[in-house]
């Protein structure tokens, strides 16, 4: 079975090369969405900060 | 959070089609596109190519958006998001121009040829590259974001003209010229239902990620600016 697939992939390479983007457009979706959850936390922290400061 | 799904599985969606569907002489899935004499496989560009140059005349346009919003109500995070709009139009207009370029290498037989569409978007990157010399050449925060708001106007009123007009109304080599009479993969209503279907969920796809790139760029631009004011 592995053999049949990986013998498909070699006589139709661009199956390769789509799943080549696909392994990259998911490496870019990760970062864009681990860098949007760290920039939340930030903004939580300086909302913190901000408010600890109005008080005293 | 719904919305990043269905950006995930739209972009993952438009690469599978993009990349994998089978060009045929008679499309009769709507799985298969029709063969473009000439271009064969090469028409595929039209679901990466053209969304970049899309995304860098909505970068554009919201750049100038933000700047009336800015000399209206002088509040500097409005500068902030058409600062972060302009950076993501620049890039996305260098990847349309490097993306077409590698394409023309193959189609037409050299990298540049000075085709009315090629010069129109060297011209854009001079005006907007013009734009992050002003902003990097005033100190001033409140005289950089009130010069750079009325450059982003200005500018912007160049944008429909060397996008839209010029390339076609022109004699060129880009598919859409003046002299286009063969089925390029033009954006038109004559463009096969099939291909038709995914360009316009390429152009949903990227229109979704240049927003959440935006709104990460200018957030981070903000909380920058507060931090130095500390």
């Amino acid at each position: 079975m592995e053999n049949g697939f990986f013998g498909f992939l070699e006589s139709n390479s661009i199956y390769i090369v789509m799943f080549i983007v696909l392994v990259v457009w998911l490496g870019i979706f990760m970062f864009v969405l681990n860098t949007d959850k760290r920039l939340k936390a930030i903004e939580k922290e300086l909302e913190k900060e901000k408010s600890v400061l109005k008080e005293n | 959070m719904i919305w990043k799904i269905i950006l995930f599985l739209l972009m993952t969606f438009v690469i599978i089609a993009g990349i994998a569907f089978p060009i045929v002489p008679q499309p009769s899935n709507w799985y298969e596109f029709p063969v473009i004499p000439g271009l064969e496989e090469k028409a595929k560009i039209i679901f990466f190519h053209v969304p970049t140059a899309w995304l860098a005349v909505i970068a554009f346009l919201m750049a100038m958006v933000y700047g009336v919003r800015y000399l209206k109500n002088k509040n500097l995070d409005e500068d902030a998001k058409s600062s972060a709009a302009l950076q993501l139009g620049m890039v996305f207009a260098i990847l349309a121009t490097i993306t077409g370029s590698i394409w023309a290498k193959f189609t037409w037989g050299a990298f540049w040829h000075w085709d009315p569409r090629e010069t129109s978007i060297f011209i854009l990157l001079l005006i907007y590259g013009s734009l992050f010399a002003l902003r990097s050449a005033i100190e001033n925060e409140d005289k950089r974001a009130r010069l750079s708001a009325v450059y982003s106007i200005i500018a912007f009123l160049t944008v429909p003209f060397f996008i839209f007009i010029m390339p076609r109304i022109m004699v060129g080599l880009h598919p859409g010229s003046a002299n286009d009479d063969t089925s390029g993969p033009v954006v038109d209503f004559k463009m096969n239902a099939n291909m038709q279907l995914v360009f316009y969920l390429s152009l949903i796809a990227f229109t979704i990620l240049y927003w959440w790139m935006w709104k990460i760029r200018y957030k981070s631009i903000i909380i920058n600016e507060n931090l130095v004011k500390k």
